[in-house]
């Protein structure tokens, strides 16, 4: 009897070890980690070819976009600049140009009509800089251009500056870390024009910008399809115009590292109708404490107004404290072409996002992918706008991918 | 037996949490005023399911008085520490630590004073109780970063003061003989406080079976509902 209830006893305490000790009692976060583990796309610029439909001008000359293009303009006059070291040798004269030189600094004057400079040749210490309120075109054929002490470029002119890459050329600009102001003047960048800037051509410009910002309008930038242009900026903006971009194609790297620096900012209708945009910004949050403080952060793509994507590939990245791919103050609307968006940086002063919207987002056709290692993968202040017949629409703490 | 009990506790609150504590032993008296013993336990938790600690303790006693006993034992504790999930402010994940095992040693220097009034002893207890636990490293996720991470919980020691004051009833020709207890650690302030209520069955002075219900108060943890069973081997 005895040995029984022993018996009984030890088997009962071996069942109720057993069946205590299956169960863990830990949260099921499998499905959780999973969806934080996902890594994001590799974004890095991107120099290689690009397959582009041919570049059409428009002809009618009631066209907005008319005078953007460098074909509808006779360009009979032409000067030829060659920077040589420290010197600069001008060929041709047209009557009424005025053209002032220190060193391999050429301060040009017109106020004659359109001309057309053929720019080309080495200067470590030298300079363009265009008065008057006259378009012009400014072919780029193997020109190197820094200029210690400010712009290497720089237009006080409101009109249109076409740049034109001579195809097959490379071209290279390079600012100064202290700029010399001119009383009412502005000198916002390596590249810097009061007037619009058109580049066209089938070259490559690379700016290398140290003191300010990389390229810069104070009133709209278009790139038609064929150009290269790398923009590496360590200071301010990469490409930046007050008025609006257009991008019509070509394949175009940016990569900033200043504090609260953007890749790409429009002041106005950013507008992506072809073309590569890479856009890197690795900057942290800027603080400027003055009355009161101040945070600013880093954006690859940044957006005053209306954003509008109709083809193209973009893709952006932020790695710095706070960094967002794109940060767009107004409504973004997505009709076609690819738009890949990452924020990997730190979440200390402002919260890193894939893309933050502050109006409304629309997306009927294209591809777009949003993440964020430390904070949501998009925030939209407005209404979020998904037509019908997208394929897959894959939601996280980090990813968010809509595409058709 | 098990059943029975289990239906007759408090169904716990949804704050509460409730075990099982399954303990065996075996001691030997030396001489009247020396005894020496061994002790093996289990614990559970998670209302039953999940196993929390398992402990193996030598122990030594001395009667310095007849009405005063000194003591010392050593124990092992292999114990299932319980995770840890913390939030930012905006209620998104912030670190996952999972349970783990790990080891702790602990020590105890003890002095019991006993008073018997006819058939009810009372009895108190005191306890200085030292835990050392060693370092480990350990894994923790980082959802911020997406990513495991190797965290060390680094080694400490704690001491704590446990007072017990206890009743135990010697019911004429029964052999079950029912005791309550009431039990306060204290470390820097009250850690917990512990009411117990069992009986005691002997058979034959050699075995003896031990049943219990034990209700734990904690400082900032959930209460916990046990229900305790033990065996002891005299020899």
């Amino acid at each position: 009897m005895n040995k029984r209830f022993y018996y009984f006893g030890l088997l009962m305490t071996v069942i109720v070890l057993a069946l205590s000790s299956c169960v863990k009692d830990d949260t099921d976060l499998d499905e959780v980690i999973k969806q934080y583990q996902v890594q994001p796309v590799e974004i890095e610029l991107d120099f290689s070819a690009l397959a582009e439909a041919a570049d059409v001008p428009v002809t009618d000359e009631d066209d907005i976009a008319y005078n953007d293009y460098v074909e509808n303009t006779d360009w009979n006059r032409v000067i030829n600049i060659t920077f040589n070291g420290e010197t600069a040798t001008v060929d041709g004269s047209v009557p009424g140009l005025a053209i002032q030189r220190n060193g391999a600094h050429l301060t040009i004057t017109n106020i004659v009509g359109p001309i057309k400079f053929v720019v080309s040749g080495t200067t470590a210490n030298g300079s363009l800089k265009f008065y008057g309120d006259k378009r012009f075109q400014l072919l780029l054929n193997g020109a190197d251009i820094a200029n210690p002490k400010g712009a290497a470029i720089n237009n006080q002119g409101g009109k249109s500056m076409y740049i034109v890459l001579a195809e097959g050329s490379n071209n290279h600009l390079v600012d100064g870390a202290d700029y010399i102001m001119v009383d009412d003047e502005d000198q916002k960048a390596a590249l810097f024009s009061e007037g619009q800037i058109i580049f066209s051509g089938k070259g490559s410009l690379t700016v290398n910008a140290v003191g300010r910002g990389g390229i810069r309008s104070d009133d709209y930038i278009r790139v038609r399809p064929g150009v290269k242009i790398h923009v590496n900026s360590t200071a301010l903006d990469g490409l930046r115009a007050n008025d609006g971009i257009t991008l019509d194609g070509g394949v175009i790297n940016v990569e900033t590292s200043g504090a609260g620096a953007k890749g790409v900012r429009s002041g106005g209708p950013l507008t992506i109708n072809g073309g590569r945009l890479t856009a890197i910004t690795h900057g942290n949050t800027r603080i400027e404490v003055e009355d009161v403080t101040d945070t600013t952060s880093c954006a690859a793509l940044y957006c005053d107004t209306l954003m509008t994507v109709n083809r193209g590939v973009i893709r952006l990245k932020a790695t710095g404290d706070g960094g967002k791919g794109v940060n767009a103050k107004q409504n973004v609307v997505i009709c076609g072409g690819s738009l890949e968006a990452v924020a990997t940086g730190t979440a200390e002063d402002k919260k890193p996002k894939g893309v933050k919207i502050d109006g409304n987002f629309s997306i009927s056709a294209g591809y777009f992918y949003a993440y964020s290692k430390r904070s949501d993968p998009m925030e939209v202040l407005g209404t979020t706008d998904v037509a019908a017949g997208y394929k897959t629409l894959d939601h996280g703490p980090k990813l968010l991918i809509i595409a058709y | 037996m098990l059943m029975v009990c289990s239906a007759l506790l408090p169904t716990p609150s949804l704050a509460d949490d409730a075990g099982l504590i399954v303990s065996a032993g075996t001691s030997h008296k030396f001489n009247k005023k020396l005894t020496a013993g061994f002790d093996a336990e289990f614990r559970s938790r998670n209302n039953f399911r999940t196993a929390e600690r398992v402990s193996l303790e030598a122990n030594m006693s001395y009667k310095l008085l007849p009405w005063l006993k000194a003591g010392v034992s050593y124990a092992l504790l292999i114990e299932n520490n319980q995770e840890t999930l913390s939030y930012h402010d905006d209620n998104t994940y912030n670190n996952w630590r999972p349970s783990y095992w790990g080891v702790r040693h602990r020590f105890n220097v003890m002095l019991t004073g006993s008073y018997k009034v006819q058939r009810v002893e009372l009895s108190l207890r005191e306890r200085w109780q030292y835990t050392y636990r060693p370092s480990k490293m350990i894994d923790s996720f980082d959802f911020d970063e997406g990513e495991w991470e190797d965290h060390e919980v680094k080694g400490k020691g704690k001491n704590v003061l446990r007072s017990r004051l206890q009743l135990d009833w010697d019911i004429p020709k029964c052999k079950f003989d029912p005791y309550a207890s009431v039990e306060f650690h204290t470390s820097k302030k009250l850690d917990k406080t512990r009411i117990i209520a069992g009986v005691n069955y002997a058979l034959k002075k050699k075995h003896n079976f031990k049943l219990y219900y034990r209700y734990q108060l904690t400082n900032g943890d959930p209460n916990i509902h046990m229900l305790g069973m033990g065996y002891s081997f005299k020899f």
